[in-house]
């Protein structure tokens, strides 16, 4: 099949100090294809896509594109030769307006001066071809992460690109907006172009991509046509275990007669959410669904007092609270794994050791510090008990992978052995091992007596887990659904239900 | 915890790069004076001299400053109001420090107001202005930069206002004892200076002060979200700050035992961020060092001996004490830095026959 091979790289190496980040892995990707990389964190995903966009230098190994050898020097070089790519983390500059961060660096010029009519012209056709009639002239940050995601899209293939690379580009998006993706993607792909696909949900690996190749530990495993290979299959090559090994997974048992751990009645707040009433046993765990934007996150960050509740009462282990900041709710025996790690949870320059102790200091007060000794203590025991991979605790937490980082997070808030745990989307844009692992860590604190509050947009989780679940939309508390008869389209219609009587409604 | 000597961690220090400065200067200068490092005793004063001592107590106010800097630093702000804060210290000792005109028509030895006024009661105004700028900055959520703009710009008018725009002068001998005094053979200020440092040092790394400062430094909104809080601990070093100008100001003028609105303090800001900085400090926040916030003082301040001791006009000196720093920054920069740890690495590397990673 070599005959129309866009892009070819064989037998590529790279060592890194100590490791070989990627052992003779050949890739190769057709014009017009959408070519999934799987594999778990670490296996070697972002390293071989670095190499091609000439982030890391390769010690041995050829890149061919369009049959002519290339040696990628920088992003900037890879984007000249064709190869656009759109991370994870849209890297755009959020102050600027959706026109300037399409045309930034390349603007068109007329007279000498920049020429604002054809970009605003040319960034709203563009933007019309991704289906979004939004206004190119507001500050990229007014719009969601979707939005920003498919500007930052918009911008690659307006360079001109042969190659796209799309790195975990939907872990943020509702699926609503992912079919938008997809679209775009399937367009894109009837153009010739070809696409690399890089994500954790392995659904929309059998719904979108033509092949795949699959990575692990920086060995090639193998590539595969779609039509070649089962998810099971997919997922048992990727771990080299069998997913039903690991997602064995028992939802908590909640004795009748559980005392209420956590009682919040008719809590809003202006511009969050309104009038939500919720229960919570000892030991009990429910999961909140419910599309992106529904108010789940909001509900969390009012419970912890994240933004502050205007209206409403809490009770906590039967006892009257009044949480006005996050402080009062970790006094009081809560804890909060947020929604954006990197943004709200990770400490980046600090190392695991203090990243994992901070919450416990926090509620000690700075006068009474932790000994080194009670720190080193704790970062060991949560190292091992969550299975962190990392030499020691002294690395830097920015320096983790996402499901480790997420894992530290979590070892920060059990270390300060809480009551109530709320975790919002804990298991996004992380390896499926790493997920199965948070889920058990999750179920296994529910035994020990934590109530839990789980929040995730991957609806399969949330019913294997969850004893009850509360279905969010608009703001509001729709329904609570029992988690031992619930399903995934009784909960889609809920959600759908909504969106008809509001449809039509612009983003 | 056992750590090996490692040439590469050491050569990816700032610090280390510091104490390479340093050490460079001063060889340039005892080329230029074999006596530099001579150290003499005066046995009239009891005091010792020698250029190091002089380097060292000159560097002071600076330091002392500076150790708030370095927290305000940490926090990923800049406090400019440090200089007007010496300024207004200086100008309230001063009021304190007048004399019965109708007794004494000279200064001398003499004061109506007990000399504890003297000491606390500037203090204990720098401090509320630091925590002014704190309020700003905790509550209002205004940029460092500007908040405490306000106080650099009007510290030197309320320092004026305090003593009707004139310059007052004393005589009186217990004040003369903080800048120009003596203990254990060495000048006050160096005692003061080394108690500062300690006590700071203390507070800020035998509690859990410091890992707060980083964190709210390096990420406020996930500090907030694991309890900290972060308006009292920027409260805090801001509070602390204007507190350490607050001494510095009353060294600055009882050494020259009046108060000078004008010129008391000019400055300053600059040079204690810029001793920060040189103490491998990042500008951005998070990590700090407060020891190489000391060395970063005494370079500044080496580099200015130098400079006498080049005997380099005056309306040269800046551009001359300019290109030194330059040259320091440089050698601290990342790429100065990879490159040495890397050239370290690889004869490591050959030297243990070439097989460590």
């Amino acid at each position: 099949m070599p005959e129309n091979n866009l892009l070819e790289m064989k037998q590529i190496e790279i060592l890194f100090p100590g490791v070989k980040a990627l052992d003779k892995v050949d890739f190769s990707l057709r014009a017009g294809e959408i070519h999934s990389l799987l594999g778990e964190n670490g296996a070697g995903k972002s390293t071989l896509i670095k190499c091609l966009t000439g982030v890391h230098r390769m010690d041995t190994g050829t890149i061919t594109l369009q049959g002519k050898e290339i040696h990628p020097q920088s992003p900037q070089h890879a984007m000249e030769l064709g190869i656009s790519t759109v991370y994870q983390e849209v890297n755009l500059c959020p102050n600027l307006t959706v026109a300037e961060n399409i045309f930034v660096g390349r603007q068109p010029m007329r007279h000498g001066q920049i020429d604002w009519r054809t970009i605003t012209k040319r960034a709203k056709e563009l933007m019309a071809r991704f289906h979004l009639n939004i206004d190119v002239s507001r500050p990229l940050s007014f719009y969601s992460t979707a939005i920003q995601q498919m500007v930052a899209i918009a911008r690659a293939v307006d360079i001109k690109a042969k190659i796209l690379i799309l790195d975990e580009p939907t872990s943020s998006l509702d699926d609503n907006e992912v079919q938008l993706l997809f679209g775009v993607m399937r367009e894109l792909k009837a153009e010739g172009m070809g696409i690399i696909f890089i994500t954790h949900f392995l659904d929309q690996v059998f719904a979108i991509s033509d092949r795949l190749t699959i990575l692990r530990n920086g060995h090639l495993v193998g590539s595969f046509d779609i039509s070649e290979i089962s998810k099971v299959e997919l997922v048992t090559q990727m771990i080299g275990k069998d997913m039903n090994t690991i997602f064995n997974l028992r939802r908590a048992d909640v004795a009748p007669d559980a005392p209420f751990m956590l009682t919040a009645s008719h809590i809003g707040a202006p511009g969050q959410v309104n009038d939500i009433s919720i229960t919570l046993k000892k030991g009990e765990l429910i999961g909140f669904a419910g599309l992106l934007g529904s108010g789940r996150t909001e509900t969390a960050e009012l419970l912890f007092g994240a933004t502050r509740m205007t209206s409403g009462q809490m009770e906590l282990d039967g006892k009257q609270t009044d949480i006005k900041k996050p402080y009062d709710a970790l006094m009081r025996g809560m804890a909060f794994c947020p929604e954006d790690r990197k943004r709200d949870g990770i400490i980046g320059d600090l190392s695991i050791r203090e990243n994992i102790s901070l919450a416990v200091q926090a509620r000690r007060g700075f006068l009474h510090p932790l000994s080194l000794k009670e720190q080193n203590r704790l970062a060991d025991k949560y190292i091992e008990a969550l299975g962190i991979a990392t030499p020691d605790a002294e690395k830097k937490i920015g320096e983790l992978s996402g499901g480790n980082q997420q894992k530290v997070i979590l070892a920060r808030w059990m270390a300060t052995d809480p009551k109530v745990l709320i975790l919002d989307e804990p298991t996004r844009g992380i390896d499926i091992g790493a997920k199965a692992e948070i889920q058990r860590l999750m179920l296994e604190m529910c035994g020990n007596g934590v109530s839990v509050i789980f929040i995730s947009s991957e609806l399969d989780e949330i019913i294997r887990c969850s004893n009850r679940i509360i279905v969010m939309r608009d703001r509001e508390k729709v329904a609570e659904l029992d988690g031992e008869t619930c399903t995934q389209e009784k909960i889609l219609s809920i959600i759908a239900e909504g969106a008809a009587t509001a449809g039509g409604e612009a983003q | 915890m056992k750590k090996r000597f490692d040439f590469s961690t050491l050569a990816r220090s700032k610090v280390t790069w510091a104490v390479v400065a340093e050490a460079l200067i001063l060889l340039v200068c005892l080329f230029v004076r074999p006596d530099f490092f001579k150290i003499s005793y005066q046995p009239t004063t009891g005091m010792l001299y020698g250029n190091l001592i002089d380097i060292v107590n000159r560097s002071s106010e600076i330091t002392i400053i500076a150790m708030g800097m370095t927290l305000v630093i940490a926090l990923g702000g800049t406090d400019l109001s440090v200089g007007a804060l010496v300024a207004v210290s200086g100008a309230i000792a001063l009021k304190f420090l007048r004399w019965d005109v109708t007794i004494y028509n000279t200064p001398g030895d003499y004061t109506v107001y007990p000399f504890i006024l003297v000491l606390f009661v500037p203090l204990i105004v720098c401090t509320l202005m630091g925590l002014f700028n704190g309020f700003l900055i905790a509550k209002g959520d205004i940029q460092p930069i500007i908040a405490t703009l306000i106080l650099m710009v009007c510290g030197r008018g309320i320092a004026q206002i305090l003593t009707n725009g004139k310059q007052f002068t004393t005589q009186y001998s217990p004040f003369r004892v903080i800048g120009q005094g003596s203990l254990f053979f060495l000048p006050m200020p160096i005692i003061i200076t080394a108690v500062v440092i300690a006590l700071v040092v203390l507070f800020v790394r035998k509690t859990a002060f410091g890992t707060f400062v980083e964190a709210v430094g390096i990420n406020r909104k996930a500090s907030r979200l694991s309890g900290i809080n972060a308006q009292m601990i920027i409260f805090i070093v801001f509070a602390l700050t204007g507190f350490l100008s607050g001494i510095s100001g009353l060294i600055y003028s009882s050494r020259i035992m009046s108060n000078d609105s004008n010129n008391a303090g000019l400055n300053f800001e600059m040079d204690a961020i810029l001793a920060v900085v040189i103490g491998g400090t990042s500008m951005t926040g998070g990590k700090f060092s407060l020891l190489g916030t000391v060395l970063g003082s005494i370079i500044i301040r080496t580099i200015v001996t130098l400079v006498y001791y080049f005997g380099i006009a005056s309306e040269a000196t800046m551009a001359f004490k300019a290109v030194i720093i330059a040259v320091v920054i440089v050698l601290q920069s990342e790429p100065v830095r990879n490159y040495f740890a890397k050239r370290g690495k690889a004869k490591a590397m050959l030297a243990n026959g070439g097989m460590r990673g």
